[in-house]
């Protein structure tokens, strides 16, 4: 086993190394996948289809574990899926909430479905505004990529024709609830969009996979591959090809390097047996998430590489950026009080969409730049979390509860930060894993720029409510950083080797056979979700290195 | 329906046959919160709090949520919930009993009812963050009953062929509904 040469190493099976080893073993390469924990089995481990009183907790999860879940996807009913068993630490200051999936298929198991195109105003934001950098590629480079990705997994929304959304290839979209008609005409008075979000869940059935069922708890997992993830979407196919192996448990440690500072291989803990093993091949790709991606390339010094392999920019682990969450206002809609229930939570909130309405025309419109978009949730959910609002006990208590269930609504933020010098990922100097690796240790906090964006969109929400004839209950409070999941930034493409860990097309500047396929390479946060944008990219990348692996360039 | 292709129908049964076969190992110790099932549990014993305790706890809970058009508090096995949560989590046993403590200090359970919920309305402003904690696992503990959740309507964990759509079509903004009927919901 151990001189075996594979074609190419992918570390990480989440949406980036999932369509990096399918579209490598599709063109014939053999490939390793490492993966840092298990197989999910959707019939055992995905508990989607159970009442909260089919639970020992009741979904709440056992309180002795309390610190150890961290909400929502990470509970009770995703129990020993999603880890805290690998170290990070975090630099005084900081505060960083993160759960972490590290089975098969990664976050793309629970992921939230939003799957917007990026567009030239965030190819070419520093252009418009004069801050940081734009990306070296732009839309027109990117789009045929996104059609495909979205041709193979099924994206459901509608044409929009707004310029800082493009429109992409669509099924057809989910439908409008109550709450949505209802929130649409007040945003219409007030000028801000209110649309369907584009959402990677299938409401036809598409390339073999069935549609939707509609069932609502799609971030426990779902059993019928009705949305995008990459253990029903992409491994099938990877595996039909007699060219992938899979090795679970296999926690990536380093890359190993050769005399003349290629990638060799890579060295990984076996969690099973705790023994490091080493693999080898002609080319490596590292898709193991931002903060993980950065952790094994600075792991890897050698007399090649002493800081950290491929970082002789210095920039590994660098401008780490992250969506601040929150929920930015919350209230109920008098018109709908009383009103027999409606199935509003068919699909855990991802259905209509506030995309960024700020700064489209005049970059520097607002007190901020860029922009931030808003996601609306509400109606008759599996838990009246709305009851706190509600004063007293007793009969009025419960009715009011009861009167209030289909009229609740509520806004949550995504806003990306800029990038800073202060937020960052490095290794822990004294810190290890319970493997003996070194930890890594994450630098964070929020920017004003996006604090603003914060105070600006809980102030555009409440009159959003307003408009809509509602009843303001007043703002949350922000989400601490790491919650979103969202991580771009820490190896950052663009052409300048001297400024850039990654070329455009996410292969390393100093190592050229080693590609990096995940969110680490986009040099900026935008108003939109990663998981489509890491799709896109990751199979220009895996393309990039066929073709130079065709031409024996590797 | 037009929309129930033969992939659909496959996923439906198939659905039907998972959510037969896997039911959670820890299902039969909430089936008392199912009305049926109920009686089955009047020997609960209690596993944190004492059995004086426990009767208060079940008696506070349900002036908290009362049975009246649908079950009660106690109708769901409310306090079996806390007392299973509480029996699990030790930041919160000693809020909970010095809270029961100072409700049974008033000979609560000699009271009428009206008189109880006097005593509760003083508590809630003389201890408010023991009331605020009563009340909050009393919600969870009624909500996550199938009691509770058919008492919403929970129109949740069914399937659909479609995404479901408003079907007020001619109002945008919902303000020709027809009023609610049920006076429990006026």
């Amino acid at each position: 086993m151990s001189n075996k040469i594979y074609d190419a190493i992918v570390i990480g099976t989440g949406a980036g190394g999932g369509m990096a080893l399918h579209t490598l073993c599709q063109a014939g390469l053999t490939v390793c996948a490492l993966n840092a924990g298990r197989r999910l089995h959707p019939k055992k481990d995905f508990r989607n289809h159970k009442q909260p009183y089919d639970m020992p907790f009741r979904g709440f999860g056992d309180p002795r574990k309390g610190k150890d879940y961290i909400g929502y996807m990470d509970n009770e009913y995703s129990e020993g899926i999603w880890e805290h068993e690998i170290a990070f630490t975090t630099a005084p200051g900081t505060e960083w909430t993160w759960r972490r999936c590290f089975a098969v298929g990664g976050k793309t198991n629970f992921w939230g479905r939003s799957s917007a195109r990026f567009g030239d105003i965030d190819f070419k934001a520093a252009s418009r505004d004069g801050y940081d950098v734009d990306w070296p590629i732009g839309y027109q480079e990117i789009a045929p990529y996104y059609s495909r990705i979205e041709r193979l997994i099924g994206v459901a929304s509608t044409v929009q024709n707004r310029a800082a959304n493009p429109d992409g290839e669509y099924l057809p979209p989910m439908n409008f609830r109550c709450i949505d008609r209802i929130l649409e005409s007040g945003a219409n008075k007030i000028g801000i969009p209110y649309l369907p979000d584009r959402i990677a869940q299938l409401t036809r059935s598409h390339n073999g996979r069935p549609a939707c069922h509609y069932c609502g708890n799609c971030t426990e997992g779902c059993d019928t591959g009705s949305f995008f993830s990459t253990p029903w979407c992409l491994l099938p196919e990877a595996e039909k090809s007699g060219r992938l192996e899979i090795r679970t448990n296999a926690l990536a440690k380093n890359i190993l390097v050769a005399s003349d500072g290629r990638a060799s291989g890579v060295a990984y803990i076996d969690r099973a047996t705790k023994q490091e093993v080493e693999i080898h091949a002609r080319a490596v790709v590292v898709a193991a998430s931002c903060v993980e991606s950065a952790r094994i390339l600075l792991n890897s010094k050698s007399r090649h590489w002493p800081a950290g392999i491929a970082n002789s920019s210095g920039q590994v682990g660098r401008n780490l950026c992250d969506h601040l969450y929150g929920t930015t206002a919350r209230g109920y809609l008098p018109q709908l009080l009383g009103q027999p229930s409606f199935p509003d939570n068919v699909s855990s909130s991802t259905i209509a969409w506030l995309p960024r309405w700020q700064n489209l025309t005049n970059p520097r419109e607002e007190k901020f730049i860029r922009g931030y978009s808003v996601y609306p949730d509400g109606g008759c959910a599996g838990f009246p979390g709305y009851f706190e609002t509600i004063p007293g006990f007793g009969r009025g208590f419960k009715r009011e509860i009861k009167r209030r269930y289909p009229a609740s609504v509520s806004f949550y933020v995504q806003a990306p930060t800029q990038r800073s010098d202060e937020n960052y990922v490095d290794i822990d100097p004294t810190v290890k894993d319970v493997y003996g690796i070194p930890a890594a240790r994450i630098h964070f906090a929020w920017d004003k720029n996006t604090l603003l964006m914060w105070e600006h969109a809980k102030h555009a929400c409440e009159q959003l409510i307003r408009a809509s004839g509602g009843e303001y209950l007043g703002a949350g409070e922000i989400d601490t950083p790491g919650t979103s999941l969202h991580e771009t930034g820490t190896l950052r493409m663009g052409d300048d080797p001297r400024k850039f860990v990654t070329d455009r097309f996410g292969r390393t500047h100093d190592v050229p056979n080693l590609y990096i396929c995940d969110a680490s390479v986009f040099p900026n946060c935008t108003d939109k979700t990663t998981t489509l944008s890491i799709l896109a990219f990751s199979l220009r990348s895996a393309e990039h290195l066929l073709e130079n692996f065709s031409r024996k360039a590797l | 329906m037009a929309n129930q292709s033969p992939d659909r129908r496959a996923v439906l049964e198939m659905l039907a046959k998972v959510a037969a076969v896997s039911q959670f190992p820890g299902f039969s110790r909430w089936s008392f919160s199912d009305e049926n099932e109920h009686s089955k549990a009047a020997g609960y014993r209690p596993q944190f709090f004492s059995a004086a305790e426990y009767e208060l706890l079940e008696q506070l809970s349900e002036l908290i949520i009362p049975r009246d058009e649908t079950p009660g508090a106690r109708d769901a096995g409310v306090a079996e919930f806390i007392d299973h949560i509480v029996a699990h989590d030790p930041a919160i046993q000693f809020q909970f009993r010095s809270g029961l403590g100072l409700v049974a200090a008033k000979d609560f359970m000699t009271l009428r009812l009206e008189k109880q919920e006097d005593t509760l309305r003083g508590i809630q402003l003389s201890s408010p963050a023991f009331f605020k904690l009563l009340r909050s696992y009393t919600v969870m503990g009624y909500y996550t009953t199938r009691i509770g959740l058919e008492a919403l309507d929970y129109p949740g964990l069914r399937f659909y062929s479609a995404s479901p759509e408003c079907p007020h079509k001619d109002d945008p903004e919902h303000k020709h509904l027809p009023p609610p009927r049920s006076p429990n919901v006026q």
